[in-house]
């Protein structure tokens, strides 16, 4: 069958590349899973997704809004603003969110941080919604 | 063969799962926006969410126009027109409703929830201006006659005992907000939605099926809940001294203020009011942590349709005796 | 041979041209038909255009894919619309890494790399690029690199269909006069 030639005509090189990229893939994959427990900061303005990255990666960001640059810190697995243009520092004051469904929101520079889960079926929180 | 057969079929396999995995349903339609101070969060829990998406829209839009009507800083708002005028003055059939609201709290709560409070609040900077701590001077000057009975709503019009008193409808006015918003959503034929602003909520329907399952916030505890209600087509709203506060001098001020002291109130760290609008669901919560838990336990329970929970300032929850049904401790 | 009064030389060079033009026009219409089509994921793309550059560097050369996959990106994203938009970036970003990718594999390995190896090495180069383009002019942030192993796990996949399909073809090919004189596995720059 043309298939089984095809097989053989694949070179040993051919072999050893296609084992090589799986087994690269497989690594990559086990290392994300295991650097990853699941949460994401985003950051939206005006409903609109503007930033996004991972909890665990220690960042400083600086973010856009309509008055100036928020900055968003991303520090040992948690997110908070360390500094804002906005009058109070009402975002400041929060202080910082890690749990998947907090949120941290400057209302005067229109920036809206939140932590989403990303498997959202490995961790319930025991309630639909936060009254607070 | 076989091998190479097994080989397709298992990346068929792990295509396959790749794809579920991402073709997987998107869930509730949910959309946030910036409105009245804090995040508005709508929900919409249908089978086919996406065909909803314009009456989200409408009831973000309706919100808006209530922002507009009844907002403290807009100069050109009802509220702020009514705010300068010294002779009774017209105010529209919608305004009259959450004023009549208001009113009837305080005087049900004896002056513990004002919407003549405007001047303090302002004082304080909570709303505008940078947070301080005023003089005494200044405090008891602003609440020179502002006790329950110096607003009267009759025929449309309202009258103020003086001139110098501000209307601030605070929570009241974000409550008819999104009492507004859910009927928005359920003229348009939404069954199952929330409204979530800022941790004020109110729900339309159950959650298919079953009730929605409310975490009350734990007022000392960041990541803990303090119970869960269980609860449909009602509003559930908590008001906590952990919400908005600034620091003067090593001492913490938080943003429900006293109308008898003209400070901070202190007999209570949360309360949590379920009621069937959040409107009055807000001004009951306010009324109440003024009050204390004795007092303000005793508001509840009198107050027809409505539940709540209260912890006061040493710890101790207190809540009305029909809560028991729909509460769950962790 | 079909004409002996024509000059070899240029016979082989007008051949190489006009086949190359063929690849080229093939590959675009797989490219654009793959465009057309619904794909689960935004940057899946099978790839099936890259065949043509397959044939091209194994017929002929690495100068020959290149211009294959270059004129495809390209004249393609002309057809479609997308010249100069964000996903034609990605597109020639893929595309450049790709090739870069093929024709080294196929200068360096020589007769003991097959279709199928320098296929799946272009895949992943394919997905490294796009990532690589989507991070530096699109998002500007690390959290683009979680995407790479299912990328790359896609690229091996199709980089072995493509591989697979490109080496039926050039079984089939090889056997046409107009291919004979190019042996198998030879590859010599003209």
């Amino acid at each position: 069958m043309a298939l089984r030639q095809i097989w053989a005509r694949m070179t040993r090189l051919d072999r050893l590349i296609v084992v090589s990229v799986a087994f690269l893939c497989l690594l990559l994959f086990i290392g994300i899973g295991l650097s990853r427990p699941g949460e994401t900061v985003e950051v939206y303005r005006d409903g609109e997704l503007v930033f996004r990255a991972p909890l665990q990666e220690e960042r400083t960001v600086p973010l856009e809004g309509s008055l100036g640059t928020t900055s968003l810190m991303i520090e040992g697995g948690t997110a908070r603003i360390v500094d804002s243009p906005c009058p109070y520092k009402v975002c400041v004051g929060m202080g910082a969110i890690d749990h998947s469904g907090e949120i941290i929101a400057c209302v005067p520079n229109r920036l809206l941080v939140r932590v989403v889960s990303q498997d959202e079926s490995g961790k319930e929180p025991g309630y639909d919604l936060l009254s607070r | 063969m076989s091998r190479l057969a097994t080989t397709i079929l298992l990346f068929g396999f792990l295509l396959f799962i790749l794809f579920w995995r991402l073709d997987e349903p998107s869930g509730p339609l949910s959309r946030t926006r910036m409105l009245m101070g804090t995040v508005v969060e709508i929900r919409v829990d249908d089978p086919e969410p996406e065909r909803f998406r314009d009456a989200v829209t409408a009831a973000f839009d309706e919100m808006a126009r209530i922002e507009r009507l009844m907002s403290l800083h807009l100069a050109k708002s009802e509220v702020s027109r009514i705010s300068r005028a010294g002779e009774p003055v017209e105010v529209s059939a919608e305004t009259a409703t959450v004023l009549r609201t208001a009113l009837k709290v305080s005087v049900a709560s004896d002056g513990a929830f004002n919407p003549g409070l405007g001047r303090l609040i302002r004082l304080w900077g909570f709303t505008d201006g940078e947070p301080r701590v005023p003089s005494k001077m200044e405090i008891e000057e602003a609440l020179v006659g502002i006790g329950p009975e110096s607003l009267t709503l009759e025929d449309g019009k309202l009258f103020k005992s003086d001139r110098s008193i501000t209307i601030d409808l605070g929570g009241v006015a974000k409550g008819y907000a999104i009492d507004r918003a859910v009927e928005m959503l359920s003229a348009a034929g939404v069954k199952h939605a929330s409204v979530n602003a800022g941790g004020d909520l109110r729900l339309l329907g159950d959650r298919d099926g079953t009730p929605w399952r409310i975490g009350i916030q734990h007022p000392r505890k960041k990541d803990a809940v303090l119970a869960t209600l269980s609860v449909a087509d009602r509003a559930v709203v908590t008001s906590g001294d952990y919400e908005r506060f600034f620091e003067q001098a090593g001492r913490r001020y938080h943003h429900i203020l006293d109308p008898y002291t003209g400070y901070p109130a202190e007999r209570c760290q949360e309360v949590t009011v379920v009621a069937d609008s959040a409107a009055l669901a807000d001004a009951l919560a306010t009324a109440a942590f003024v009050l204390g838990p004795e007092k303000g336990l005793e508001l509840l329970q009198k107050t027809e349709k409505v539940e709540g929970l209260i912890v006061a300032a040493d710890g101790q929850v207190v809540f009305t005796s029909g809560l028991q049904e729909i509460v769950q401790w962790p | 041979m079909t004409s002996s009064a024509v000059d070899p030389v240029r016979l082989a060079g007008e051949r190489r041209r006009i086949f190359l033009a063929l690849f080229s026009a093939l590959a675009i219409a797989l490219h654009a038909l793959e465009f057309l089509l619904p794909s689960p994921v935004p940057w899946f793309r099978l790839g099936f255009a890259n065949i043509f550059a397959l044939l091209a560097l194994f017929l002929y050369d690495g100068r020959a894919a290149w211009s294959v996959n270059m004129v495809r990106i390209v004249v393609a994203s002309l057809f479609l619309g997308t010249f100069f938009s964000p996903r034609f970036f990605l597109s020639l970003s893929g595309g450049i890494l790709a090739t870069l990718a093929m024709t080294t594999s196929r200068k360096l390995g020589c007769e003991k790399i097959g279709p199928v190896g320098v296929s799946v090495l272009g895949a992943c180069g394919h997905s490294v690029g796009q990532l690589l383009c989507a991070w530096w002019l699109i998002v500007r942030h690390d959290g683009v690199w979680f995407l790479l192993p299912p990328l790359l796990l896609i690229a091996l996949v199709t980089g072995i269909i493509n591989g697979f399909v490109a080496d039926a073809l050039l079984q089939r090919l090889r056997r046409h006069p107009p291919f004979e004189d190019i042996a198998d596995g030879a590859h010599s720059d003209v």
